[in-house]
């Protein structure tokens, strides 16, 4: 339950703003002039933050739509990612986010209509290619979509551009939005996944991998596509095993036609990141393993990526064909 | 200068909570509460103290000025640690009544720079929140919905670097407001508001000693570390890797200790040696759960 929202008083009038505070009239709103007032200050502690986090809601001026970072996205295509957000209600342990921000609370920049005239002005530019844009990078796309309501903003906007492609990445099982409506055929639900085992220890607050496969055949018994994400992938004794077993529980009753694609990505941190990561949890076995480092990134090493990756790939290649089936390295 | 009573006064000690008072009255129902001796008084700022009961206290004197100078005497003369919470405690106006309810601060404004501050955690449900805004004379006009004070923002400006602003928190309990002048205000009125909220005090405390063990627990170096470190000649290089080493080690090997004696002949090398052979060896059969 949000218990304070800092809001800059620029947007206090615009519709999402309203909407949240019609939503939440009981929590404290605090107004600011700008989110960088106190987002990821310094001295502030992530870990301690992430308790109680407060919602910031502020503009975004620019640089609203970036090219994705080389080995993001399928290579066919002209990718570009998005994030109307800051940070993200779960709290898994390899994130990103906790190396990148010294802050947990979350922004949401509530003018989404500045994002679609930056993506419209994308797809005017690349006129006839096909574009995929990916929500989610700095956040899960659909987590805290009951109180933002931007997946149904964006969903709206991408049904007029059928040829343009919007994933929305998550680990969320707040799907109501789309089950509502009609399935987009150029929106891609893709779903982070690892077995059941490890998200327990490492994907804290996030829905178990049971809800999220039962989320994954709900919304494409309703006509989604459906991605499959299997990044990071976890280095554990058994660990052929367990992916093998969480494969055949996703494919389960699920129609392949519906797999847009399926990419998996290996366990990879800059050096700072993993250095500041690790402090944070300094008891968690996830930074207790003897990884190697080349070029400043931190990694399980070659070899162990290397047989992850030819096992992922032979394994996968049973449930669908190998066109939708990529590597993911960023 | 009299010594906190047993206690090597160049060691660290354990204080959880550092608080940052202005007023002698504001500060005597806590030191009294706690069980405090004075510690420090020979300076400009005198200090309380009981490690016991794990607090430590400042009393500033009125501005914002004093009050980062003070807690900074206070860091540096006790020694405190990086996990320890830093709480700033006083009275202040309000635009609205009653007097006597407590707020935390949970946006604080110099009115004389126009910085804002966000400090602490909410704790919303102990303590309701207003915003202060921190004034160098007395505001008597309450043009604002919110709280005035004289301290706060200095104390925020230097308290989350102690610690850290997760850590660092404000309250502050209405003395005067638009119907209650602040020249009502007496030594023997401040000391009742305080005392009358120290149930509640102690519970935010309870709540902020949960962050503080915490942050502990996370940053203490183990007694082990230390005593290598003390045995053998780490260059400053050394050191970090034998520590980033050693919390490997520790997670790998939960129930095994190190053992001096199997290292007595050996160079800090070796030692950083050993122990990531030991981990690397245990890595095909790692389980990561
Ligand atoms: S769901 Fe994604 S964005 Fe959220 S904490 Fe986990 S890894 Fe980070």
């Amino acid at each position: 339950m949000i218990e304070t929202i800092f809001f800059e008083q620029q947007i206090a009038e615009h519709p999402t703003t309203q909407r949240i505070r019609s939503a939440l009239p009981r929590a404290s709103w605090v107004p600011i002039d700008r989110y960088q007032e106190l987002f990821n200050k310094r001295h502030q502690n992530f870990k301690l933050q992430k308790k109680n986090p407060a919602l910031i809601l502020a503009k975004k001026h620019d640089n609203f739509v970036l090219p994705v970072p080389s080995g993001f996205g399928m290579d066919s295509h002209k990718s570009f990612y998005f994030s109307h957000m800051y940070n993200c209600l779960y709290d898994c342990k390899y994130c990103f986010l906790q190396g990148m921000y010294s802050s947990a609370n979350f922004v949401l920049f509530v003018n989404y209509e500045d994002f679609f005239t930056s993506i419209s002005e994308k797809i005017d530019k690349y006129n006839g290619k096909t574009l995929t844009f990916f929500s989610g990078y700095d956040c899960d796309s659909l987590a805290f979509d009951k109180l933002s309501g931007f997946a149904d903003e964006a969903l709206n906007f991408f049904s007029d551009f059928p040829n343009t492609e919007l994933e929305l990445r998550t680990k969320s099982i707040a799907i109501g939005s789309l089950l509502q409506r009609r399935a987009l055929s150029n929106c891609i639900v893709a779903f982070s996944l690892s077995p059941a085992e490890i998200a327990k220890s490492l994907d804290s607050k996030a829905p178990s991998i049971s809800r999220r496969i039962s989320a994954i055949k709900q919304l494409a018994g309703a006509g989604w596509k459906i991605g499959l994400r299997f990044d990071p992938l976890i280095y554990t004794s058994d660990w052929q095993k367990l992916y093998s077993s969480l494969f055949s529980e996703i494919m389960e009753g699920l129609d392949p036609s519906m797999v847009h694609s399926i990419s998996y990505g290996p366990l990879r941190f800059p050096k700072k990141m993993y250095k500041k990561a690790a402090n944070l949890y300094p008891d968690h076995k996830l930074f207790a393993f003897p990884m190697e480092e080349a070029n400043g990134v931190i990694s399980y090493g070659t070899t162990i990526e290397t047989q992850m990756h030819d096992f992922l790939k032979s394994e996968l290649n049973n449930y669908t064909s190998e066109n939708k089936i990529f590597q993911c390295i960023t | 200068m009299s010594k906190v009573t047993g206690v090597d006064n160049n060691s660290k000690l354990q204080f959880k909570f550092c608080w940052v008072i202005a007023l002698r009255a504001e500060a005597a129902p806590l030191i009294d509460a706690f069980n405090m001796k004075i510690v420090e008084n020979k300076s400009l700022f005198p200090i309380y103290a009981n490690e016991e009961t794990g607090h430590a206290l400042v009393i500033s004197g009125m501005g914002s000025i004093k009050s980062a100078a003070a807690a900074t005497f206070l860091k540096n003369h006790l020694k405190i640690n990086d996990y320890s919470a830093w709480i700033n405690l006083g009275i202040a106006g309000f635009f609205k009544d009653p007097i006597g309810d407590m707020y935390q601060a949970n946006k604080v404004v110099s009115k004389e720079s126009g910085t804002a501050f966000f400090p602490g955690l909410r704790l919303s449900k102990l303590v309701p929140a207003a915003i202060l805004f921190t004034v160098s004379k007395p505001e008597n006009g309450y043009k604002e919905n919110a709280l005035y004070d004289m301290e706060a923002a200095g104390f925020c400006e230097m308290a989350p670097s102690f610690s850290c602003n997760e850590l660092t928190y404000v309250f502050k309990i209405v003395s005067d407001t638009p119907n209650s002048s602040s020249s009502l205000i007496t030594k023997h009125l401040v000391r009742e508001l305080i005392e009358k909220q120290l149930s509640k005090i102690s519970d935010i405390l309870s709540e902020i000693e949960i962050l503080v063990e915490e942050e502990k627990k996370r940053l203490s170096i183990p007694n082990e570390v230390l005593e290598f470190e003390k045995r053998f000649k780490f260059t400053e290089t050394n050191k970090y890797k034998f520590r980033e080493i050693y919390r490997k080690w520790r997670v790998t090997f939960p129930s095994r200790n190190l053992d001096l004696a199997e290292f007595l002949n050996s160079k800090p090398k070796e030692i950083i040696l050993k122990l990531e052979k030991e981990i690397l060896a245990n890595a095909k059969n790692w389980n990561a759960l």
